[in-house]
């Protein structure tokens, strides 16, 4: 299964998820592939009712999630228990169909379960 | 380059419209020719704002088709696209064009005919300006995107639910007062937050956000009418000036943003047109704010420089953006209840203020409105222009 990572600037060490071709900070176009560490800290989150297309539940849980490198990330979230600064574990899951198309992406769930 | 003034102005009523797009960019495309004095003979050139017409109605080459139903050809024409921001590019493609000397007068119109899909293709077809891998794939929406905004700053800064509420009951106040608004009806604290029928009435959408902290989903278009400011002197109504004008970009996905509370756009946009202005937000009596959401309305008036960082929301609550206040914010009703075709928006915002500026403004009229400033936010602020406009 494939494994959400990091792209990290081999010039000024920041890191970025998805890629990018240039670094937001230095410009450079060098990157270092690495693992997304497993855990990191919510820092906000929604609980949204009014969803697209192509979503069957009555509400979707999304939140942003930093890291400890500084990286952040936002994913959908498994449950609407939680709240900002909890701990949370990311999976990488199905998290969408876009036109009969499988979509994965990342999913966290609270740490502590 | 020149100086630019606006000399015709013109809209349709926002809201649920049976006329398609075209006629309805007709319909306020003559309204502003018409107050600006001028016939078909006398359009240099044309720009349509419009976000989504390609999606939305299966109609692209929007500006090809205009002018041809204006008999405005053969006119230079282009359709401008940058999101809900349109309305403003055009403006601006329209205000380079007129300063560098190229054309004398150009007709700016925007338009979006949104209530041709449903509600949910709607959202989905805004939502496709987020970014596809870090933000749409996982039903990211620009209501959930205000929504993780509004929680992050209301935990920063003591906002809190009824402050949210307040931008919405003055801005539907102030659209109570407005023809051309898609809902002329005020609400209350009571009916919207504190009763227990508010959990009906006005249900979550993107938590804490509820429906009335988002703007509707609409149709409409608005126009203006750009002249060189030289060739302004023959116009019916005295010219309103563009003093100053400003744009910036940001970081796509809101998460990668160094501080995603930090609306770097609107403060670079804003910054730009004040000092292009040589005024400063003091100087501003009337503004338009693009409050989308509830939330914007605070964060922008923030940015812009009107109050300090934080304080956006003391200023509502102590009356300063009411229409009498010190510096009344969105008389016309905002996007929140003026509506938010999002081609026409920015179209729509510099419309609002020539009213006020001419004094033309009716029951919604700021006094002493000298220097007026405007704000449209493109993407989850990542493509932001701002207008200082001056009366003579
Ligand atoms: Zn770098």
């Amino acid at each position: 299964m494939e494994v959400p990572k990091g792209y990290q600037c081999k010039a000024c060490g920041r890191v970025f998820h998805p890629k990018r071709r240039f670094c937001l900070g230095c410009g450079g176009d060098q990157f270092k592939e690495l693992a997304l560490e497993k855990e990191g800290t919510l820092l906000t989150f929604t609980k949204l009712h009014a969803l697209t297309m192509d979503f069957t539940t009555r509400t979707l849980m999304l939140g942003i999630v930093e890291y400890p490198r500084g990286v952040r990330a936002l994913g959908q979230l498994s449950t609407d228990k939680v709240e900002m600064g909890m701990k949370m574990r990311h999976r990488w899951e199905k998290v969408r169909e876009i036109n009969g198309q499988e979509i994965y992406g990342l999913k966290f769930y609270p740490a502590s379960k | 380059m020149r100086d630019v003034a606006i000399i015709g102005c013109g809209m349709t009523k926002f809201g649920r419209r049976e006329e398609d797009l075209l006629e309805l960019l007709m319909e306020a495309s003559l309204a502003a020719m018409k107050d600006a004095g001028l016939d078909h003979r006398s359009v240099d050139a044309v720009y349509v704002a419009n976000m989504g017409a390609g999606i939305l109605n299966y109609q692209t080459g929007v500006a090809s088709a205009l002018v041809d139903r204006l008999n405005l050809l053969p006119a230079p024409a282009d359709t401008v696209e940058n999101g809900p921001a349109s309305g403003a590019s055009a403006i601006k493609n329209a205000f380079l064009a007129i300063a560098s000397g190229l054309y004398d007068s150009v007709l700016v119109v925007g338009g979006e005919k949104m209530r041709a899909v449903t509600g949910w293709e709607a959202t989905d077809f805004v939502a496709s300006m987020t970014h596809r891998q870090g933000e749409y794939i996982y039903g990211v929406t620009l209501p959930s995107l205000a929504g993780m905004f509004a929680r992050l700053h209301m935990a920063k800064y003591g906002v809190k639910q009824e402050h949210l509420a307040m931008v919405a009951v003055k801005n539907h106040e102030n659209g109570a007062k407005n023809p051309y608004a898609h809902i002329q009806q005020a609400v209350t604290m009571e009916g919207i937050l504190l009763r227990p029928e508010a959990v009906v009435n006005n249900p979550p959408i993107a938590e804490p956000l509820r429906m009335y902290d988002c703007c509707p989903v609409s149709d409409g278009a608005a126009a203006v009418v750009l002249c060189a400011a030289e060739k302004a002197k023959d116009a019916p109504h005295p010219a309103v000036h563009i003093a100053g004008f400003g744009q910036a970009t940001d970081i796509h996905a809101v998460y990668q943003r160094d501080d995603p509370l930090d609306l770097k756009a609107v403060r670079g946009a804003a910054k730009a047109a004040f000092e292009m202005a040589r005024l400063c937000p003091q100087d501003i009596q009337v503004a338009e704010l693009h409050d989308a959401f509830t939330i914007l309305e605070i964060v922008e008036s923030e940015q812009a420089g009107f109050f300090p960082v934080g304080q956006g929301h003391r200023a509502l609550e102590e009356g300063a953006t009411r229409l009498d206040g010190k510096l009344p914010i969105n008389p016309s009703g905002g996007l929140k209840a003026r509506g938010h075709p999002v081609g026409a928006t920015g179209v729509a915002q510099v419309t609002e203020l020539v009213w006020q500026l001419r004094g033309q403004a009716g029951e919604r009229q700021v006094s002493q409105a000298v220097n007026g400033f405007c704000c449209n936010f493109g993407g989850f602020g990542n493509n932001v222009l701002a207008f200082v406009l001056s009366r003579e």
